[in-house]
């Protein structure tokens, strides 16, 4: 079957591509990898006239460290972010979601700035980002401007992108010295499948064996990727017992608002939510490694 | 209509393309290279699956435009003058195939995990190929012919 017939913009420069948008007026799509938007079109459930594709704008798919802070190119694939070195350690909570995205041949080829703009509830790389509090970066017409993670995604499958705005990369933040971190999802199908729910965390410990930070990312708990503040906030600079992490993970199941759909019910996500948070801050309270 | 020269399976391919084509219909229905199949159409089965620079990815997702000078590996591509390469080979003596339409896919996932990873344990193996079903097989034997395609054997 193919796709629907539409007009494809391959623009070669950043301004190019916003100068495109602009003049389309909000009458386009923008293509990156292309894993959720093609498929997408094939249900045909989005049936766009015209794709404006960011593939031949260079430099968008690049990553960098700069200063300690890690930026990566909206074009970055998920396969890229998994084997980069620098990323890998220092954001191994960022390298450990990418990995854990579907299958090889869509890591190879998704993007970090498709899979944000996108914005699926149940996303692996948002929940780490949203640990790590990265920044993501926005250009359009009127310049670039820079959205904090935790106000990038505005409602179900809606971000803070405005039409005619290109997202063209995300600005990670060192991870806090001594950390642990580690991303864990439950597939109850197949891994290709997206997760029922997912949770990132990210624990720094201090001398007394106490939580002298946390912060803990979930997907598939909410219409949009979330921080479970009020789990954080249950533990931080308690000694993480085991009766802590329970309050801690019944505290992240109460503030969930999953929603159901054929992979689950909401009340059973809020279940598996419990779980799995208990499992991935035991994991990291032991210095055990957070299972793939 | 758009243009794209690429590499094809080692040699150069110039051809004039719809823009809403896929890298998928442009094998099979612009180059009559019917080895990659058509599954799911929407990126889960991997029966589309073919190498681009080296990764694999979903043929049925990329849309025909991304291939421009980049180079695509097809199971056309992997036999050496007729002589099946040490994958065919290894997938032919260990009866990992059935009724073979995932076979193209799983092929050229393999490819890719022995280029990246030349000695994969089982649970490499199963994890490289976690996006290519076989609805025959039951999997155990395409897993023990990329074993021992690495191995050698």
């Amino acid at each position: 079957m193919r796709l629907r017939p539409f007009a494809l913009a391959e623009p070669e420069s950043l301004p190019e591509a916003v100068e495109i948008l602009a003049r389309l007026d909000g009458d386009a799509r923008i293509i990156a990898g292309g894993t959720a938007l093609v498929p997408t079109m094939r249900l045909g459930l989005v049936t766009p006239d015209r794709l404006v594709s960011l593939h031949r704008i260079p430099g968008l798919s690049q990553i960098r460290v700069d200063k300690g802070v890690l930026e990566v190119g909206a074009m970055t694939s998920l396969a890229a972010m998994a084997r980069d070195g620098a990323l890998g350690s220092g954001w191994p909570l960022l390298a450990q979601a990418a990995a854990r995205v579907a299958t090889p041949a869509i890591r190879s080829t998704a993007t970090v700035g498709g899979n944000l703009c996108y914005a699926e509830a149940a996303s692996d790389p948002a929940p780490a980002l949203l640990c790590l509090e990265a920044q993501v970066r926005v250009a359009g017409s009127a310049g670039e401007r820079v959205v904090s993670i935790g106000e990038f995604f505005t409602g179900f499958y809606e971000t803070a992108v405005a039409p005619g705005e290109i997202l063209t990369g995300v600005r990670v933040p060192a991870t806090p010295a001594g950390a642990r971190s580690g991303y864990l999802k439950f597939c109850p199908r197949s891994a290709e499948d997206k997760p029922l729910i997912g949770a990132a965390a990210l624990l720094v410990l201090d001398a007394a064996k106490g939580v002298g930070e946390i912060r803990i990312g979930l997907g598939g708990a909410a219409p949009t990727p979330m921080r479970a503040r009020r789990a954080e906030a249950m533990v931080t600079g308690q000694e993480l017992t085991d009766r802590a992490i329970r309050g801690a993970a019944d505290a992240a199941a109460g503030e969930a608002e999953p929603l159901s759909d054929l992979m689950g019910s909401a009340d059973y996500r809020r279940e598996m939510i419990r779980v799995w948070v208990r499992r991935l801050l035991t994991a990291l309270r032991d210095g055990r490694p957070v299972p793939a | 209509m758009i243009s794209i020269d690429f590499t094809l399976n080692g040699r150069p391919c110039r051809i004039e393309v719809p823009a809403h084509w896929t890298a998928l219909d442009l094998l099979r229905d612009g180059l009559a290279l019917n080895g990659t199949k058509y599954g799911c159409g929407e990126g889960v089965c991997g029966t589309c699956t073919v190498l681009l620079d080296g990764e694999p990815v979903r043929s049925c997702l990329v849309l025909a435009s991304r291939l421009r000078g980049r180079s695509v590996l097809t199971v056309e591509g992997l036999d050496r003058d007729g002589e099946p390469d040490r994958l065919q080979a290894a997938f032919a003596h260990a009866g990992a195939v059935q009724c073979g339409f995932c076979t193209p896919g799983m092929l050229l996932s393999a490819r890719a995990l022995l280029a990246a990873n030349p000695s994969p344990t089982e649970h490499d193996v199963r994890e490289a190929l976690a996006g290519n079903l076989c609805r025959c097989t039951g999997y155990t034997k395409i897993v023990e012919a990329v074993l021992a395609a690495a191995a050698g054997r």
